[in-house]
């Protein structure tokens, strides 16, 4: 296991201030502006402790909403809102007709699940669609939403193809991840990535994660995980239809349907033009058609 | 080694190869949840504005027709579609602003203008036309209050211009707001709504200076620009389901907002005012009950039309096997192909 030679410097029980550039400590990269970051969502570890979804929780001063059971297996967030910023799916693929298997092939065969996220899109729909400039792209390379400038128009809900962005019912305005703007600004990793004991979460610079998961995709197919892919890179499911790459992108085991992720979603914007450019000349068709009719003499 | 070069592939091969296993939707959905977020508007609020924003829209854009022709028979329905185009600014606007979540920051749409945003070419082209429609009925007011006076006149007709333009752009942005999401039905058939919106617009405009109108030869004008409007409506209603049922989308029309589209807005709508023109026509009674029922029909689908799409459309999201089905990369490599070439 890596440990950064830094942490020499911090082993003291209790510190006198936050440590400069911690994510080089937890997470093995440092955090400056001008470059992209996002995570690597690596499904094959995520063991579903949900400690994330906590994580985010108590960063974020989010509050709770479903509390109650959904009847999804331990799947009891439901969907990622404008209050659950990290949702933990849970797909049991052993079983038959609602009854558990009691036996169970190795490696964790008889479950999938995946901690579901803003994917923060190269080209981002939420913020393409945002009318008041309140979603922006950070100089982290992350989208975020200024509450301050938000005024609940909702048009970003139906542009996210992904089913991320959500309305707070108690204030109005539009809610989700943020990628931990204000950690990342102090040099810290977001909290969800810090929280995650198995690293199925993992925090770095984009280039750099996909580099990795791809070099992860070969050694699990080495070791006969033959149907790992990753989701969200370059030329893969999840970054087509203009969206670019996702800078928060998974590696998966089974369809994206599975996890409640789509195969093939596009970019909204490419059809404001085709859109307007028809209605328009819809209208002007028939408006020389009218004036023709106006025009006859009785 | 073969494992390997699977991977490879995903990596350099474009877009097709790494879909293809996922080419056919299979029926999976995650514990049957949406995938996708319902838009939060209120449809019958949002709908209404829908609708008066094409109201009025082609409104204008028929004053401006009405006055190049310089028949006196048509300054009746020049003047009167001036005061109709205010529907937009006056009821539309507030109602917009009453859908917000937070009403009282109306004002940060005006921070910034976006093209990639609907949203945002919408609220500057409302703004403009507002701006427009408003010195142009006024000039017509005080004209019409103080008696016919030349000035006056040139001010409304001048101003009428700009706001006609604008007024294209309020009649059918609509769509385009629509279809720049991810809800399927909406993005499923960008052009033929956008059409249909705009057919619809023409129609009910048309069809709301009918009512009213005494001079049996411009009503029968007006009676036959709305049945133009009518079919073309028609005709682009076909192909937005010819369109619909190829994306798989089309399983969203079985809701109440879909019978209400069918009912409402295409046999309402368009079918029994085509066929009322037709028979009025025939009967050769323009001023009679049968154009009347027909201008009511044409404004009351308009209505429905706006207001029941907006309701599949937040169907369509909320069933993963609809939004699955349509985000299959058959239906991406027809978008791809379609908007080659655009921003």
């Amino acid at each position: 296991m890596y440990v950064s030679p830094r942490a020499q410097e911090f082993a003291q029980s209790t510190l006198e201030r936050v440590i400069p550039d911690e994510s080089e400590l937890t997470a093995g990269v440092r955090i400056e502006p001008g470059k992209s970051y996002g995570f690597f969502t690596d499904t094959t570890v995520c063991i579903g402790c949900k400690a994330c979804e906590v994580a985010c929780k108590e960063w974020n001063n989010l509050p709770a909403d479903n509390l109650g059971l959904t009847g999804h297996s331990y799947d009891n967030t439901g969907a990622l809102s404008a209050n659950s910023w990290r949702h933990v799916a849970f797909v049991e693929t052993s079983g038959n007709g609602g009854v558990r298997a009691t036996r169970e092939a190795p490696f964790q065969s008889g479950w999938l699940m995946l901690s579901d996220v803003c994917k923060h899109c190269h080209n981002a729909p939420c913020l393409e669609a945002c009318p008041t400039g309140a979603l922006f792209k950070t100089e982290f390379d992350t989208v975020v939403v200024q509450q301050d400038i938000c005024n609940g128009c909702g048009y970003c809900v139906p542009a996210c193809p992904f089913g991320v962005v959500d309305i707070g019912s108690n204030d109005g305005k539009a809610h989700k991840c943020t990628l931990c703007y204000d950690r990342l600004k102090g040099g810290l990793e977001p909290a969800c990535a810090k929280s995650c004991p198995t690293d199925s979460i993992q925090f770095g610079e984009v280039a750099e994660l996909q580099r990795h998961a791809a070099e992860r995709v070969i050694h699990l197919h080495d070791l006969g995980v033959s149907n790992a892919y990753l989701y969200g890179v370059p030329n893969s499911p999840g970054a087509t239809g203009g969206l670019g790459h996702l800078n928060a992108f998974f590696l998966l085991t089974a369809r994206p349907e599975v996890y409640n992720l789509p195969v093939a979603p596009t970019r909204p914007s490419r059809r404001v033009a085709p859109s307007l450019l028809s209605g328009l000349m819809a209208v002007a068709g028939l408006a020389v058609a009218a004036a023709a009719i106006l025009s006859r003499r009785e | 080694m073969a494992k390997i070069v699977t991977l490879r592939e995903q990596r350099v091969m474009p877009h097709g190869s790494a879909l293809d296993r996922f080419h056919h939707y299979d029926g999976t959905t995650y514990h049957g949840r949406s995938q996708l977020k319902p838009a939060p508007f209120e449809n019958g609020i949002v709908g209404t504005y829908i609708f008066l924003a094409g109201l009025s829209g082609a409104a204008a854009v028929l004053s401006v027709l009405a006055a190049t022709t310089g028949q006196s028979s048509l300054r009746r329905v020049e003047r009167r579609s001036r005061y109709l185009a205010l529907a937009a600014p006056i009821l539309g606007a507030p109602l917009l602003i009453y859908d917000l979540r937070t009403p009282k920051r109306f004002y940060n749409m005006l921070r910034v203008a976006k093209g990639t945003s609907p949203m945002s070419i919408g609220t500057w082209v409302l703004m403009n036309y507002s701006g427009f429609s408003v010195l142009s009925a006024a000039a017509q007011a005080a004209s019409d209050v103080w008696g016919a006076n030349q000035r006056l006149q040139s001010v409304a007709r001048f101003a009428a211009v700009p706001e006609a333009l604008a007024g294209a752009v309020l009649a059918t942005y609509t769509a385009s707001l629509m279809s720049a999401t991810s809800t399927p039905v909406w993005a499923a058939a960008p052009e033929a709504l956008a059409v249909r919106y705009g057919a619809s617009s023409m129609a009910s405009a048309a069809a709301a200076l009918t009512l009213g109108e005494i001079d049996p030869g411009v009503r029968g004008k007006l009676q036959a620009i709305t049945a133009g409007a009518l079919a073309v409506e028609a005709v682009a209603g076909t192909i937005a389901h010819r369109t619909y049922y190829r994306k798989g989308v089309e399983a969203a029309f079985q809701s109440p907002s879909g019978i209400a589209e069918k009912l409402g807005a295409k046999g309402l709508g368009v079918l029994l005012p085509l066929g009322l023109l037709a028979a009025s026509a025939l009967l050769g009674r323009r001023r009679g009950a049968l154009s009347t029922a027909a201008a009511i029909a044409t404004i009351a689908g308009s209505a429905m039309l706006r207001v029941s799409m907006l309701g599949v459309g937040d169907q369509s999201a909320a069933r993963p096997d609809i939004s699955f089905r349509f985000s299959t990369p058959s239906n991406l490599a027809e978008a791809e192909q379609d908007q080659r070439g655009s921003p």
